[in-house]
């Protein structure tokens, strides 16, 4: 009996409570949504800090390790303990989903790690939370990019927005339309799309009624693609000026090289389509190391690990040297240059990349840098 | 409390105790996840309670967690009460919820109910994601305070743990004594059988309202917790993932043990992190590791427990009081009245203006071809089916307008022609649990350990209802008949399927009722169990009496003989 209960003890400590890792490499855990309808960003942001740590290892000892966050607060928060438990990390690449880094935030700055993403849910830096740093621009400029994009180059009068009941969604409405009506071009139509819905002809239909001269997008990659598809089958042939996600060489997969002609998108950066030398090397390295192209989120998370590597090499040692190095240092990174605004807003340039319809590499039509005033 | 049912909450607690004492030894990670275990448990218990006990597939119990998680963190963060306050707060406004949804969607059954309980889920979902000023639409509701017991801060791990799981205990003990003997079989033969629950007394509505709003309150109080917990308070809480989990929770577990809902918990609150290490690939390894458990333990992990390691003791009747009580009350002189009961069907009239009188010490053969109207007038004599017209008397109170269970506490007792076939009762549980209402707990025992003694059955206690033979069935469907303590006894079908000397002790038997002083209406088709046994015979074609009187005389109309014993009688 007693040998039963030893045996069920031991057993259920292996089992039950995974044992804490105490190493003297670096740590520095990675917490993404690699499953769910965000496992395309999440992947991508993967991708990029895998690459960005790997490259370092050669001069560095840092060892990391993958977590799905996949799509609830309770799953990111519970990765995050996870994490922290496991040892004592300098830094956390922390998920795309804005209402996870939400969840997250507090449980960051108690432990006084500092969280990489690259979530554009504006709310994030507006919490004074030092423990923040996004390294894709905010809303408030790839929003305010998207709109001067929209009425300066297309001169648009009369747009017409579908996006996301997400939170990404929301806080992209909320900064877009926002910009248009200072922009004196208010929205004529809008409709937020949950991220299961597949038919999107009846909100098309509504769309074409409120004739508008062009389309917006702030949708997820899948959904930006199911907008697109069935906008041109059903004969709509308006410009489209699309959110990130299009940007994403997995998002343009899903469409035929006739159909994307006429669509645009806003993002941080278009790896695949810079002809930057160590843009180039980044992208062969990268395609031929997880067997697919980069985007935008990858090369920003991509970038955003380096500047903790840097900061590292710089002599930082503990998650707090990061903090203060990240908060207060200027980096270089392969999209863009990146500096704390003071909230943690680290990207401020924003691009938009078109579709020409004989590819499905989309080309740099305009590049809009310092949006948001960060380096006068 | 029973020994069975003492027994069975100790192995409980002792499930709970044995990791939650491992985790108070192991770091703030596996805190956490015993913490998430505790809160999922609350609303598995909850559902537990709907869909384990009473079959009732609930898809609503996502929607009362994030209900709960909604109402107390708004409150907590927009006017800073303790959580206590908060809790109470979310409890009672998931239960006036409850409440309101149960009106229409409790008079649904089955799949109807399933997909009203998601459609008022999907609602709520809407809700919370457009509703922006108030719930903070996508983003959710942040910046909860930490959870707090009469305003000090509950700031370690191990203090949200034990906290967590205090409330889980009580939550455990309240389900342990909601469920107590005999009220557990009632709510089996409820879940089985509603038709023979309702017709043995037990108020069908009044126990799915119960446990439908238990089942929410337990869940707002696991959602509370969880925005607690997290700090948070987002969409996701009311999404149908959130629903998945506490249905695979419960059903892993085992469905129709509080044990169950625990286990289910704390097994799929840990299965997703012991697979972490296999990143993209660990939900297939939990995909699969669920399947597994199913085929493995089709009845869950606490009936596969069950089943090897706890022997069900059973009752032993032996032990009971010998007190010969009365199975039946005293009856003094009892009549049944009705006058011009009528009832169609479309366009088919089944009862035609139908007069008839059941009087004390009688008993009354009805027969009839196949669709005179038999069934439906003991149908509608036990309150199962409405009459379009006519009344219902019975000693000296109309009662054609009052529910089933009502009329069987007044005294109207019934069998099936398809006799009860539960996989969850014995034979003295399901007896127990059709007992009078209106006795403690020893009278009711006394009186089915009476019942029994007067039974073929008292060699088979312990056997499982729907392991008995046909004759046996019969006999027990007669046994719970008499468990309602009858003044009026109508028996459909009582001899189908017996053989003559199994007709012939159930003759006997009757006839003993009958002197006892109640009133007994038989149907059957079996003309030489029937005959002998009545006092008086009804023949009926078309919803109308055609000739009635003792049975010779019966037997003497030309109409009742051309109609039922065919011309080789004549």
């Amino acid at each position: 009996m007693i040998k039963l209960t030893k045996l069920l003890t031991i057993f259920t400590m292996i089992v039950l409570f995974p044992i804490s890792a105490e190493t003297k490499e670096t740590y520095i855990p990675i917490l993404v949504p690699i499953t769910g309808f965000l496992s395309l960003e999440g992947t991508a942001q993967r991708n990029g800090a895998i690459q960005a740590l790997d490259e370092a290892s050669s001069s560095l000892k840092i060892k990391y390790e993958v977590s799905d966050t996949s799509t609830s607060p309770e799953i990111a928060v519970t990765a995050l303990q996870r994490a922290l438990s496991r040892g004592k990390p300098v830094a956390i690449a922390a998920p795309i989903f804005g209402t996870q880094m939400l969840a997250m935030l507090p449980i960051a700055k108690r432990a006084g790690v500092p969280l990489i993403t690259v979530s554009g849910t504006a709310k994030l830096t507006e919490l004074d939370n030092p423990f923040i740093f996004r390294f894709f621009p905010g809303d408030a400029v790839v929003k305010v990019a998207h709109a001067r994009y929209v009425t300066e180059v297309l001169r648009a009068k009369r747009p017409a927005l579908l996006y996301q009941t997400t939170a990404y969604g929301q806080s992209g409405y909320s900064h877009l339309s926002k910009a248009l009506r200072k922009a004196g071009v208010p929205l004529v139509f809008e409709e937020a799309l949950a991220p299961s819905v597949k038919d999107m002809l009846p909100a098309l239909t509504k769309l074409r009624a409120a004739k508008p001269d062009v389309i917006l997008l702030h949708l997820h990659s899948t959904p930006t693609a199911l907008v697109i598809r069935q906008a041109r089958n059903s004969g709509i042939e308006l410009p489209i000026v699309a959110g990130s996600a299009m940007h994403q060489p997995s998002t343009a997969k899903l469409l035929k090289n006739h159909q994307l002609r006429g669509v645009c998108a806003e993002t941080a950066a278009s790896p695949i389509s810079e002809t930057h030398p160590e843009l180039i090397q980044f992208t062969t390295e990268y395609k031929k190391r997880f067997q697919t192209l980069p985007d935008a989120f990858a090369l920003a998370q991509y970038d955003g690990m380096n500047m903790v590597i840097t900061a590292l090499r710089s002599g930082a040692k503990t998650a707090m040297d990061i903090r203060n190095w990240l908060a207060t240092n200027t980096f270089n990174g392969l999209a863009m240059k990146y500096k704390s605004d003071g909230k943690g807003n680290m990207g401020h340039d924003a691009t938009i990349v078109c579709y020409d319809g004989k590819t499905k590499t989309p080309k740099i039509t305009k590049k809009y840098l310092n949006v948001d005033g960060t380096f006068n | 409390m029973s020994s069975l049912y003492s027994r069975d909450f100790i192995v409980t607690l002792i499930i709970m105790l044995i990791p939650l004492c491992l985790a108070l030894n192991t770091d703030s990670y596996g805190q956490r996840i015993m913490t998430l275990s505790g809160i999922y448990a609350i609303a598995a218990m909850g559902y537990h309670l709907i869909f384990g006990r009473l079959g009732a597939l609930s898809l609503a119990q996502g929607c009362f967690f994030g209900l709960g998680a909604y109402s107390a963190g708004l409150i907590g963060v927009h006017f800073g009460l303790s959580f206590l306050t908060c809790l109470l707060f979310a409890v009672i406004f998931t239960a006036l919820v409850s409440l309101i949804i149960a009106l229409p969607v409790l008079r649904l059954e089955s799949h109807y109910f399933a997909l009203a309980t998601l459609g008022i889920a999907q609602v709520a979902l809407l809700i919370a994601i457009n509703w922006t000023e108030v719930t903070g639409g996508a983003n959710g509701t942040y910046g909860i305070p930490q959870l707090d017991l009469f305003g000090v801060e509950l700031s370690s791990s191990s203090d949200v743990l034990i906290f967590v799981w205090v409330i889980l205990v009580i939550i455990v003990s309240l389900t342990f004594w909601i469920m107590r003997a005999p009220f557990n079989y009632q709510v089996t033969l409820l879940k089985d059988t509603p038709e023979v629950a309702a017709s043995s007394g037990i108020d069908i509505g009044r126990w799915r309202l119960t446990f439908f709003i238990m089942s929410a309150i337990f869940g707002a109080i696991a959602g509370a917790l969880q925005a607690y917990t997290i700090g948070v308070v987002s969409p996701a809480t009311l999404e149908f993932q959130v629903m998945v989990s506490i249905l695979a929770m419960t059903v892993i577990g085992g469905k129709n043990h509080p044990a169950g809902a625990v286990i289910g918990a704390i097994l799929l609150t840990h299965l997703p992190e012991w697979f972490r290490f296999l990143e993209t690939h660990y939900l297939i390894a939990y995909g699969a590791a669920l399947l597994c458990t199913i085929i493995v333990a089709p009845s869950g992990i606490f009936g596969l427990f069950e089943k090897f390691i706890i022997r069900n003791p059973g009752y032993d009747v032996k032990s009971l009081p010998s007190k010969e009580n009365k199975a039946v009350s005293d009856t003094n002189s009892t009549s049944l009245e009705i006058q011009g009961l009528s009832k169609t069907y479309g366009g088919i009239k089944a009862l035609k203006n139908l007069n008839m009188t059941l009087t004390s010490y009688q008993i009354v053969g009805l027969v009839g071809p196949n669709g005179s109207g038999k069934s439906t007038l003991i149908n509608i004599i036990s309150g199962l089916q409405r009459q379009d017209e006519g009344t219902i008397e019975l000693d000296g109170s109309f009662i054609e307008n009052t529910a089933s269970y009502k009329r069987s506490n007044r005294g109207i007792a019934r069998t099936y022609q398809t006799s009860l076939r539960s996989s969850d009762l014995n034979v003295y549980q399901a007896i127990l649990a059709c007992s009078s209402n209106q006795h403690n707990l020893k009278h009711r025992h006394n009186q089915t350990h009476a019942i029994l003694r007067n039974s073929r059955l008292i060699s088979k206690t312990e056997s499982m209802v729907g392991d008995l033979s046909t004759a046996d069935a019969r006999e027990l469907d007669l046994c719970m008949a008499l468990a309602t303590e009858p003044k009026i006894l109508l028996l459909d079908e009582p001899a189908a399927g017996l053989s003559s000397a199994e007709q012939q002790f159930l003759s006997t038997k009757i006839r003993h009722l009958a002197q006892s002083g109640i009133s007994i209406l038989i149907v059957d088709h079996s003309m030489d169990f029937l005959l002998p046994v009545v006092d008086r015979l009804i023949c009926l074609d078309q919803g109308s009496v055609v000739a009635e009187g003792v049975p010779a005389k019966v037997l003497a109309d030309p109409k009742a003989l051309k109609l039922y014993f065919g011309n080789a009688r004549s």
